[in-house]
């Protein structure tokens, strides 16, 4: 063996796979069609998570990021770096830590490819198993959130393409804004139940519907 | 139940009630009527309901004084049922609503002739102020008895004994600009933000928006003031960064521009919040605001003048008799009298005229008043009495008359005749009290203005004061200092103010006001009758005096000896008058005087609301693993740990606890049990200098551990106490898991940036918390190996794989890390794989598990098998105050190692190394059934004597069923050399048992069948 241990954890053949809403009862009253609601909530479930820690002041570190991952390493709080079309986002965390997301069955790819090309000190771990995604829309989403946060989501603060790491509820969450109606969690797998109930009955006055 | 037939005191026209809505309500048991836009309190009056409540202290009885939140007397319990009881409503602030169910809140169910009010009288003599501090003080140890019959006898209202209905929740907000209230200034201020592009939040606690422009006599732009607040409110709906918020107050003003508003959003429907489009919506919601700036225009309160029996029903504040006139259509009375020391009083007189009923006269303590309104009253032939004031009133239940007599007020005396009107109500006004609570609430000191007589808010970082608290108290002159405010605060924001426009309005002139708070009587202030400076907690005059000449000369000091706007009044109608009185008998002026503190919430609130959705399973986060709806499926008993839910016992059928477990141990000790083990913390450690960093973290050495290997480490704080443990493998050359205790991997993580951010930068290392990416399954037993071998590609053979090894591979075709390490002692395999497939894994375990008879365990029995073995539980078996070596773990302790480590220094003091220090040892009671309690103290005497020295105490105790006797780990002083002796453990209930001292490995010393 060597410096660092690697291994992927997606199964080669497929087995059963929960996500941490699997075992989540929903026990307010909800839309059946999502026109209707004023929250639409869709998980999107089994992609990749791993975070990244490294020194935003060396450039070796900032390029080999871009160069292993096809997206700037974005430098500051702010906007994240996506490629929509391969479901890669770069999101800034703290000083030095990163959270990147790939398509499901991608993460160790990804680990890989930045294994090969960085030089120095880094590190990278895979989290997948331990978050998940909620995708938010409709029209009274921000409305919803601020039942959530003390994190300021007017547009004025949180415009299209910003991630923060902040309070929710009594616990913490990613928020992202996607676009001009979309936003984006990602929360942890073991608060998911608790979160994912919060959010339910946050939104259950605006209408809410549980996109599958 | 009694039916009154009509509302006496209702006007045929007028007012902003909607007579084509009637409502029915109950109070005190009658049934009457009102109308969609009253009050509660305006609904009484209009019934001619003179009697609301009995007082806090003397039991008097009291009507309705005031319009707004400075209502003293109408303190009101609600609800049609029990669970939706509500108390401290305040009538004035209730708007009406049908089916509302409305009682006192003392002396209930006769407020009007109850046996309280016979002590009341007698208190009357017996119960003077700083009463209860010097009466029921001594002895001490009396005072939780007295106390509970005083709240009792005084109450003002009760909370519901069943479950609150309704569901309530919290809103974060951030603005640009806060305006509180939306009266003239409020308005204007919010119209020059809203049109300025500026994320306004307009609040205002009333059922509308509008304040004075709701009751005023004044037109704006020509038209009624209320037809421009109509307009305004119009534009500012339609901006998309102004919210307006009506019922909603401004509670709290705290540090930083965050405040507190309390939106009541169907109190004003019914008792329960209705449903909205099928929906629960909730009945009142806390907004936590966050603002650029806050303009406070908050307005002001009429005071009103203090003289003798002043709080009978009939006696009012002159501004709340236009508001019910105007507003409400409502004449609280038929024969008026008001006593004013001011021209602006006298619009309640002409308002009353303009009704049709007597004025009496206008009472007026100035010789010479001459502002427009006076002039007004003049020409309508209205008797104004000068240069005197309103001294007593006669009546029971209800004003027959008031006295009247010309005063000095210089020389604070009564100067002349005295003459008695026959009326039914007596108005006073002693001036206008800018509302000054908010601004207080951060700290600031209000500070005294002598040309308005008040007191306006002391200067507060990001506050902007617009309108009558900041004392501008015409209308013109509210509006432009709304104006200005707006332009203030937009600036402070780095906006600038557009499309900011003056409306038109005609000036009042009004003449000086006399500086008039409490009024003369012929008596002099300890033998008048009682004169009321705060009526909801029945201080007077008397009450002040006594205070001052007994010493208490801080208004501090004052306000607890006599209770002066304690409780929710907050000191809205009385603090200013009791202030004066307290200046007046200590010779001094006001602003000498002071304030008191004014505290939140300015009115009273909720729990429901202060708690928001932070209730029942939406209280805390529980964290769950995600095997969890397995163990739900399977009959398991939950014990939470921190957050986290872990099974406890998996019972069958009908076992008891204490079955299930002795189950579960033999399963394990016999064949295979397993074990969900994923809520220990995990942290994945990566950089060259990882092994390094472990070193000097944990108490014992890391150099040498190779790739593939596990090692348990201690971690000590720096006074070298354990603070927490847990299996550390070596994955890579640079690259570590660790695991934590599961309560304590959020503090161990914590710990770990700490140091490397403070003391070590110079490491090259990385840590994140990989708790929830995987979950762990521990098999353990000596079937462990069998059931593991038939689910994986692994080599599970004892030469190839070691206790204290890990190896990678599949199991049930999941890529996973497996963890040869044992907290039972047995053959054990803790395997990890992603968490999104551990459901598939844990399932197969057991399907090939059934023919050992595979066991699920829980947290019991964990640590029955763990105790078994004598391992420890941080924080069960430590208490922060245990070092390596007291728990016998001198092993795990490297004071060779090259560089030092955390508590390294610490653990070579003396007293770390002393012999007799309580040490970790194990307990087996003589009489071998026996459990001992968890925490029972260790003595080293059979017969008990004091003083009795304590040598320890019992740390886990389980019963054993492999061993067949109970046993217990302990901290015992001086352990070490002790074994083999007895020791005994004397209980609360008499009883002394007896416990042989052994070794704290009970089970295979010789750690034989986890090398297997």
């Amino acid at each position: 063996m060597s410096e660092f241990a690697t291994i992927d954890l997606v199964p080669t053949e497929p087995v059963k796979a929960e996500s941490p809403l699997a075992m989540c009862r929903v026990d307010v009253i909800t839309e059946p069609k999502a026109q209707s609601a004023g929250v639409v909530v869709r998980e999107h479930a089994f992609l990749g998570h791993l975070v990244l820690r490294g020194n935003a002041g060396d450039a070796g570190f900032v390029n080999g990021v871009e160069q292993a991952l096809g997206v700037p390493l974005p430098l500051k709080m702010g906007p994240l770096s996506v490629d929509e079309a391969r479901g890669v986002s770069l999101q800034w965390i703290s000083p030095d830590e990163w959270l990147i997301i790939v398509p499901g069955g991608e993460a160790f790819a990804a680990e890989q490819r930045l294994r090969e090309t960085l030089g120095g000190h880094f590190a990278v771990m895979n989290v997948s198993g331990g978050q998940t995604v909620l995708e938010l829309s409709g029209p009274a989403v921000p409305e919803m959130l601020m039942k959530c946060t003390p994190y300021d989501v007017h547009p004025n603060h949180f415009p299209v393409g910003k991630g923060v790491s902040t309070t929710f509820a009594k616990t913490t969450a990613i928020i992202r804004r996607l676009d001009e109606d979309r936003w984006a969690l990602v929360i942890r797998r073991s608060f998911a139940d608790y979160l994912y109930r919060w959010l339910l009955d946050a939104s259950e006055e605006f209408g809410v519907h549980v996109a599958r | 139940m009694t039916q009154p037939s009509s509302q006496p005191n209702r006007l045929a026209n007028n007012g902003r009630i909607d007579r084509s809505r009637p409502l029915r309500f109950q109070f005190n048991g009658t049934s009457y009527q009102g109308y969609a836009g009253d009050t509660l309190a305006s609904a009484l009056l209009a019934n001619g309901v003179d009697v609301v409540n009995r007082s806090f202290k003397y039991a008097r009885v009291r009507g309705i004084v005031a319009a707004g939140a400075e209502e003293p007397n109408a303190i009101l319990q609600l609800g049609r049922s029990e669970a939706e009881q509500v108390p401290n409503v305040r009538a004035t602030q209730q708007a009406l609503y049908d089916g509302l169910v409305a009682t006192s809140t003392s002396g209930w169910p006769k407020v009007d002739g109850d046996v309280m009010g016979v002590v009341g009288k007698m208190g009357g003599r017996f119960m003077p102020a700083g009463f209860y501090y010097k009466t029921f003080m001594s002895p001490a140890a009396m005072w939780p008895k007295y106390e509970k019959a005083i709240r009792k006898a005084a109450g003002l209202g009760r909370a519901p004994r069943e479950s609150d209905p309704d569901i309530y929740d919290h809103i974060n907000r951030h603005c640009d600009v806060l305006v509180i209230g939306a009266g003239p200034a409020g308005l204007a201020a919010a119209l020059a933000a809203g049109r300025s592009g500026a994320r306004v939040i307009l609040c205002d606690e009333q059922e509308e928006m509008g304040g004075s422009l709701l009751d005023t006599r004044e037109s704006i732009d020509g038209q009624p003031a209320a037809a421009w607040v109509e307009r305004v409110l119009a534009e500012l709906a339609g901006v998309a960064d102004v919210l307006l918020l009506p019922r909603t107050t401004a509670n709290g003003y705290h540090d930083h521009n965050f405040v507190t508003l309390h939106e009541r959003r169907t109190e004003h429907l019914a008792d329960s919040a209705p449903l909205l489009n099928g929906r629960r919506q909730v009945r009142a919601r806390m907004h936590k605001v966050r603002a650029g700036q806050v303009i406070l225009a908050t307005g002001t309160h009429e005071r009103p003048l203090v003289y003798a029996n002043n709080d009978v029903p009939g006696n009012m504040v002159a501004g709340a008799i236009s508001t019910y006139i105007r507003r409400y259509a409502v004449v609280p009375g038929k024969r008026l009298v008001l006593s004013t020391s001011n021209d602006h009083a006298y619009r309640a007189a002409l308002d009353w005229h303009d009704t049709g009923r007597e004025v009496v006269a206008i009472v007026d303590a100035r010789e010479k008043p001459d502002g427009d309104l006076v002039t007004e009253a003049r020409s309508r032939g209205i008797r104004i009495i000068t240069g005197s004031a309103v001294i007593e009133t006669r009546g029971a239940k209800r004003v027959t008359g008031a006295l009247v007599a010309s005063i000095d007020i210089a020389g604070f005396k009564v100067s002349g005749r005295v003459e008695e009107l026959a009326c039914d109500t007596v108005g006073s006004s002693g001036g206008y009290s800018p509302v000054v609570h908010l601004a207080a609430h951060t700290g600031a000191r209000p500070e005294w203005r002598d040309d308005i007589l008040g007191f306006v808010p002391g200067k507060v970082k990001g506050q902007v004061v617009a309108g009558g608290v900041n004392g501008k108290m015409s209308l013109a002159e509210a509006l432009a200092d709304g104006l200005e405010a707006a332009s203030n605060a937009l600036m402070a924001n780095g906006l600038e103010a557009q499309g900011g426009t003056l409306p038109k309005v005609r000036t009042v002139r009004e003449g000086k006001a006399a500086a008039l708070f409490d009024v003369p009587h012929l008596k002099p202030t300890m033998r008048a009758p009682k004169q009321f400076v705060d009526l909801q907690n029945d201080v007077t005059t008397a009450g002040i005096a006594l205070a001052t000449r007994e010493g208490f000369e801080s208004i501090e000091h004052v306000k607890r000896y006599t209770a002066l706007g304690f409780g929710t009044d907050q000191g809205k109608l009385g603090n200013i008058n009791g202030m004066a009185v307290a200046a007046r008998c200590l010779g001094q002026t006001i602003p000498e005087t002071g304030t008191t503190v004014f505290r939140p919430n300015y009115t009273p609130i909720t729990f429901g609301a202060i708690a928001g959705r932070h209730c029942r399973e939406l209280f805390d986060p529980r964290r769950y693993t995600a095997l969890h709806a397995w163990h739900v499926k399977h009959g398991a008993k939950f014990e939470e740990v921190g957050q986290w839910m872990r099974p406890w016992y998996f019972p069958k059928g009908n076992e008891s606890m204490h079955e299930a477990v002795q189950r579960e141990c033999r399963a394990v000790r016999e064949s295979v049990g397993v074990l969900d083990a994923s809520t220990l913390g995990k942290i994945e450690i990566q950089g060259k200098d990882a092994r390094e960093f472990l070193g000097r973290l944990y108490s014992n050495p890391w150099a040498k551990l190779d790739v593939g290997k596990c090692r348990y480490g201690l971690m000590c704080k720096d006074d070298g106490m354990v603070m927490d443990d847990g299996v550390t493998a070596c994955l890579g050359e640079n690259h570590f898991h660790m695991t934590t205790t599961t309560g304590g991997a959020a503090g161990v993580l914590e710990w770990l940036e700490l140091w490397h951010q403070t003391e070590w930068p110079e490491l090259e290392v990385y840590f994140n918390s990989t708790t929830d990416h995987w979950v762990a399954m521990a098999i353990n037993g000596p079937n462990a190996r069998k059931l593991l071998a038939e689910l994986t590609d692994m080599d599970l053979s004892n030469e190839n794989f070691k206790f204290m090894d890990w190896r990678e591979g599949t199991v049930a075709g999941v890529p996973a890390r497996v963890f040869r390490i044992s907290f039972t002692g047995e053959l054990s395999y803790e395997i990890n794989v992603q968490a999104n497939y551990a459901m598939h894994v844990w399932e197969a375990l057991f399907e090939k598990g059934e023919k050992y008879g595979l066991t699920p365990y829980g947290t019991e029995t964990m640590h029955v098998l763990r105790a078994e073995k004598g391992f420890i539980i941080v924080g069960q078996d430590t208490d922060g105050s245990v070092t390596p070596e007291d728990l016998g773990m001198q092993w795990c302790v490297g004071y060779k190692k090259p560089f030092s480590w955390i508590g390294r220094r610490a653990l070579t003091r003396p007293d770390t190394k002393r012999e007799d220090r309580k040490q970790m040892v194990g307990l087996k009671p003589l009489d071998s059934r026996l459990v001992l309690e968890e925490g029972a103290q260790i003595v080293l005497e059979k017969e008990l004597k004091l003083p009795m020295p304590m040598a320890g105490h019992v740390t886990s105790s389980y019963f054993s069923p492999v061993l067949g006797h109970g046993f217990a780990l302990a901290l015992l002083k001086g352990g070490n050399q002790r074994m083999g002796q007895t020791v005994y453990l004397p209980m609360a209930d008499g009883k002394v048992h007896a416990a042989e001292v052994v070794s704290p490995v009970f089970y295979d010393p010789k750690g034989d069948r986890q090398n297997v």
